[in-house]
């Protein structure tokens, strides 16, 4: 499973040119297509592997999942599948069809090897083989509009996540050489019982350089400027993909292994998660790039499946696996919707009059109006489980004399929720609806904007001279067949919670087992 | 088990509908055919409920601290509340097919009232608060929608937006009152809830037993905030009429059964622990007493005929809810002895006052005939202000009959649907009132409501049919009918309108014999007070005569609001509040962001700026080919691998 994707990608990137771009859609099709039914099958028969890998080290290649991996295994080789189905659409320029496809496949082959990896050493390797072909995505195949700032972006995603992982890092190595093993189920036996002072530093390391992959507040400005520029796969797989990879390090290492370090910063870290979710929502108010929009909306949903697994408790640890699955099937739809409108469009600047996707192009309206809904937790939509349950959790913490802090933490966090519908309906009442430009002029009522004869509406809406603004829209192909099955997910996911849940209960009683 | 076909077969029209919204034809029977047998069946299910019964379907979920049973229940007043729900929304969705006939996106429509109702059926038989927070917020998502119809119009995309946040804002209310409520005892279910929260606390000299009073009444507070935002209560009221940008079929569906009377169902399934919280009940008390006269007066002074029934809407939500915050605290009660404990999760209902729920089963049917009414007369006089309707009730009897027949049930005339239920409101609060509480304060609210409420129902009646001329006075009137007039519906054939007479005619007569409920003892009501029926009809006659001598010489309601009528259709300017409100939360997000692009992202570039800095300044000393500089640098990296080998030794 983890080596088709790999072995291919980095094929198909060594090919480049050579190979004709519609073998290569084909080659990494199919590629795709085994890794998800491999998924499936280690998804049900939860095999493992376990060889010596650098035995000086005691570093082991050892591979298996548990409830906790289960869910973002499948996430993952799906969203891969759909990335490289969505490519046959649309290929960005910057390079062969070829590369681009080895580049996602390199990325979906890294997350699942980071999922799936049972030591810690091995762990780190994987986390960071995502990141250049992440890097080549963003700068080579970014947004064709900007040469410099898809640079810019890629410098920082690069840079910026390096620091981190350089932080994680030395975390993991003070981790192994204090437990004299890399294995992580065997840290999970021996890693609690370090002494305070060693599992504070160690928690403080690993989640500080965690945080920033999450991403979490105020280590966030890396994603906005990666999301916007990069292309819409690219887009898909950092916030379905790589976000994914670090809420799972957070649940995998400080929360499980070194868990008395951990609850000594868990107030800090639910302080900067709630801070996250509001100061995502208010710039989500005011921002005028949708995509830069989703992308701190991201930070928002990320700040509440951080704040989840800050409470400590069994909910929350729930909560927080479940969000940060939703989060991947919402920010993916709506990253594909978004993109296609990008791609159509020129741009997607909310600070100009579109026209009414409802009415100009319904399919694609529908699936933004869905995203938007589950984004602002609507109940029976994938969004709704973990943001309810955070609060919940956060209301009844397992953190001794925090139950204030905690407690404010919930409120805001459910002024949080609040704010995500204002911003959700503020970009249905822009570009699914509406046809007003971002900011009427003040004192000028919303009654007096309308003396539009209601009959001739429709015309005026579909012939605005608005130059690219009249381009169809509409979502067609393979396009709609991804958009369809990421909503078939996000509905899913609300409608039907307890098969997550049930299938990483025993994984996180086990992980919660190892705290005091 | 009627219960859960309800809401899952209402939910599956809904996405049946949906995607067979390219055949019209196909929608147009399914919808109210599957509407119609879910009526039959809520019905017959009405019927047949005896004792309350607990449904689990769904698996639960354990999480460890927190237990969620996601179970369902019904109740004999459940079951009624379920039938009224499908009775309205069936008669909704037959009556939309004439309406909305000529309305591309009539599937669309359909599909979202048949998930709306099936969010209701949900928020009715939940006995699982999380349960419960699904149906309450799909609700409130499906209004949007419905407020949000007629897109084109700036007016509805606007109502819709607001509609949605004013809700939403108070969810936030609803949201932390469920979790403080749930997590203290580890599980959403009503029963296990219930028993904890409705345990008296009995303190002596020794110290308190039972749960804490103040987070009892902090959670409880938390909840009503959420069901005075759902159900349009001060403050929160101002987003209802707004709402009447959408098809009049969708606020019949909004105003009759559904969203606004859902937090009536859920503050009455909690109601045995809101019997021991007298600070929350006083804030409903209080609110609601506010609520309802506020409402009616401006009901009076609406120059838009829909507007107006909206505020009535509003009114008489608050007189249901009221009933829960002045009814007597449960007499059967012994003191002592906790009213939930031990039993299943259905007997708690058993001691709702029933006269919250009788009042939004009457009102359930009365306005939905009252609206589906309007809309007819709406069309054949191409709007719903005063000045368009003058006289458009002398047009079509059918539609006049039933509209007087709504008015005289909304005006709670004895012997109609509205008579009954409103009185065994004030009966309630009499008896409450005795107790202390807010029971004097509703009462008193109730009174002073009862007469305006005639003197309003009145005024409706005489413009419409054209027994007063309203069209003389005061040009805001003219000047307001521009903006809020529907000009979609003129187009709309008046003719062919079989199904929505046939609508009407039902929904009349069941106001007419609602009141049977009653004799059924659906819900739990011990009779009427005469003294208080006498009482009643002395002060509508007061009310009615009022309105008559106004309109002696004109439109009473704009006699009575003069000048102001601008005010009034503002309602007294909350919207305004609103935005005052809203600023500075936008101006809060506009500096958040200016910080997180200057300061929070100024440290990055600072870090690649020095990083950089850093670089040029190796790199310069590195092409200084002197002997001198380089020499220099080899001490220094000497010293400090001395000095960190030294303190390392050490």
């Amino acid at each position: 499973m983890l080596l088709i994707p790999l072995l291919v990608g980095v094929g198909l990137i060594g090919a480049g040119r050579i190979v004709p771009t519609p073998v290569a859609h084909n080659v990494a099709g199919i590629a795709a297509l085994i890794t998800f039914g491999l998924a499936i099958g280690v998804a049900i028969e939860r095999p493992s592997v376990d060889r010596a890998w650098l035995p000086e080290l005691g570093v082991r290649s050892s591979f298996a999942v548990d409830g906790i991996s289960i869910p973002l295994v499948l996430l993952t080789a799906l969203i891969g599948v759909l990335v490289v189905a969505h490519a046959r659409g649309e290929v960005p320029d910057g390079g062969s069809a070829a590369t681009f496809l080895g580049c996602l496949l390199l990325v979906v082959g890294g997350a699942l090897t980071t999922f799936t990896a049972r030591d810690a050493i091995l762990f780190f390797l994987a986390f960071e083989l995502v990141l250049i072909p992440m890097w080549v995505l963003i700068t080579r195949f970014g947004d064709p509009h900007r040469p410099p700032a898809r640079a810019e972006a890629g410098w920082r995603f690069v840079l910026y996540t390096a620091v981190g992982s350089t932080l994680m890092l030395v975390g993991i190595l003070l981790l192994v050489a204090s437990a004299h093993s890399s294995d992580l189920g065997r840290l999970l036996e021996v890693a609690p019982s370090l002494p305070r002072g060693r599992q504070l530093t160690i928690a403080l390391l690993l989640t500080v350089g965690l945080a920033v992959k999450v991403p979490l507040f105020p280590l966030h400005t890396w994603l906005p400027s990666a999301h916007t520029i990069a292309p819409t796969a690219g887009s898909v797989l950092l916030a379905a993909v790589l976000l994914k990879m670090g809420t799972y390090g957070l649940v995998r290492f400080p929360v499980a292994l070194v868990p008395e370090g951990f609850g000594i910063i868990a107030p800090a870290v639910a302080i900067a998660a709630v801070i996250s979710i509001l100061w995502g929502g208010l710039i989500c108010l005011v921002e005028r790039d949708l995509k830069r929009l989703i992308a701190y909306s991201s930070v928002a949903h990320m700040g509440f499946v951080v704040l989840g697994l800050a409470t400590g408790s069994e909910v929350g640890l729930q909560a927080a696996l479940y969000g940060n699955l939703a989060h991947g099937v919402i920010s993916a739809l709506l990253f594909v919707v978004v993109g296609g409108l990008k791609r159509r469009w020129g741009s997607v600047d909310l600070g100009r009059a579109w026209p009414a996707l409802r009415e100009v192009a319904p399919h694609r309206g529908f699936l933004l109006i869905l995203g938007l809904a589950a984004a602002l937790g609507l109940p029976g939509l994938a969004g709704f489980w973990g943001e309810f349950l955070v609060i919940m959790s956060a209301w009844a913490p397992r953190r001794p004399g925090l139950e204030d802090l905690f407690h404010v933490c919930a409120v805001l966090a459910a002024i949080g929720g609040l704010l995500a519908a204002a911003y959700s309906l503020r970009v249905a009442r822009l570009i699914w609806v509406g046809d007003e430009p971002d900011t009427p002029a003040p004192g000028q009522s919303s009654e007096e904007n309308t003396p539009l004869a209601p009959d001739s509406t429709p015309h005026v809406l579909l012939t605005r001279p608005s130059g690219d603004a009249a381009v169809d829209v509409e979502t067609r192909g393979v396009e709609r067949v991804v958009l369809l099955v990421l909503a078939l997910g996000v509905i899913g996911l609300g409608l039907l919670p307890w098969l997550a849940i049930d299938i990483a209960r025993p994984a996180v009683q086990l992980v919660l087992g190892g705290a005091p | 088990m009627s219960a859960l076909l309800l809401i899952v077969v209402s939910a599956v029209i809904g996405v049946v509908v949906l995607l067979t919204r390219r055949w019209a034809v196909v929608v147009r029977a399914l919808a109210p055919a599957g509407s119609g047998f879910l009526a039959l069946l809520a019905g017959g299910a009405m019927l047949r409920t005896q004792a309350p019964e607990t449904i689990s379907w769904l698996p639960s979920i354990d999480l460890g601290g927190l237990f969620l049973p996601l179970d369902l229940g019904t109740s004999r007043p459940l079951a009624a509340i379920s039938f009224v729900v499908a009775l309205v929304s069936a008669a909704v969705q037959i009556y939309s097919t004439w309406y909305l006939r000529d309305d591309e996106r009539y599937p669309v429509f359909a599909a979202t009232v048949a998930l709306f109702t099936a969010a209701m059926f949900l928020v009715v038989h939940s006995r699982d608060l999380a349960l419960t927070l699904v149906g309450w917020e799909v609700m409130g998502w499906c209004s949007y929608l419905l407020i949000g119809h007629w897109s084109r119009k700036e007016s509805a995309r606007r109502a819709a937006h607001k509609a949605f946040l004013v809700t939403r804002l108070a969810d936030v209310g609803f949201v932390l009152g469920v979790v403080g409520l749930a997590t203290s005892v580890g599980s959403t279910g009503y029963a296990v809830v219930l028993r904890l929260w409705a345990e008296p606390t009995v303190c002596d000299a020794y110290g308190c037993v039972g749960p804490n009073p103040v987070l009892r009444n902090t959670f409880l507070v938390l909840i009503i905030v959420g069901v005075l935002g759902k159900s349009a209560q001060v403050p929160f009221q101002d987003w209802l009429p707004d709402a009447m940008e959408g098809p009049t079929p969708a606020s019949a569906l909004i105003h009759a059964a559904t969203m606004v009377a859902a937090g009536t169902v859920v503050l009455a399934g909690l109601y045995p622990a809101l019997a021991q919280a007298e600070v929350a009940r006083w804030v409903l008390g209080i609110a609601t007493s506010v609520t309802m006269v506020l409402a009616a007066l401006l009901a009076m002074g609406q120059s838009d005929l829909k507007r107006l029934l909206a505020w009535s809407t509003v009114s008489q939500v608050a007189i249901m809810l009221s009933a829960l915050a002045a009814a007597p605290v449960i007499l059967e009660q012994q003191p002592g002895e906790p009213p939930a404990v031990g039993v299943p999760p259905g007997p708690a209902l058993a001691i709702v006052p029933g006269a919250a729920l009788f009042h939004l089963w009457s009102h359930a049917l009365f306005k939905s005939l009252l609206f589906l009414a309007i809309g007819l007369l709406g069309v054949i006089a191409g709007g719903t202000t005063a000045a368009l309707l003058r006289g458009a009730g002398m047009r079509t009897r059918l539609g006049r009959s039933a509209f007087l027949i709504g008015l005289l049930s909304l005006a709670g005339v004895p012997l109609v649907v509205g008579g009954f239920s409103k009185e065994s409101v004030i009966d309630t609060a009499y008896q409450g009132a005795s107790q202390g509480g807010p029971g004097l304060l509703v009462l008193l609210a109730l009174l002073v409501t009862v007469v305006l409420t005639a003197s309003y129902s009145t005024r409706a009646y005489l413009v419409i049919a054209e027994l007063i001329d309203v069209t003389a006075p005061v040009e805001a009137v003219g000047e307001m009918s521009e903006s809020r007039r529907q000009r979609r519906s003129e187009s709309l054939d008046p003719d062919g309108r079989g199904a929505a007479n046939a609508v009407l005619v039902t929904l009349a007569v069941l106001t007419l014999i609602g009141g049977l409920a009653l004799a059924l003892d659906l819900f739990d009501l011990h009779g009427l007070s005469w003294v208080w029926t006498l009482i009643t009809v002395l002060l509508i006659g007061v009310g009615a005569g009022l309105a008559f001598a106004l309109g002696r010489a004109g439109d009473p309601g704009v006699r009575f609001a003069g000048r102001r009528v601008a005010l009034f259709d503002g309602g007294f300017g909350a919207d305004t509040a609103y935005r005052a409100l809203a600023k500075p939360v936008v101006h809060l997000a506009r500096i958040v962001a200016f910080v997180d692009t200057e300061v929070i992202d100024g440290y990055v570039r600072g870090a690649a700026v020095t990083a950089r800095l850093g670089g040029a300044v190796t790199e310069r000393a590195h092409r200084a080919e002197r002997l001198r500089t380089g020499g220099w640098l080899v001490v220094l990296g000497l010293v400090a691998v001395l000095a960190v080998g030294v303190f390392a030794w050490r």
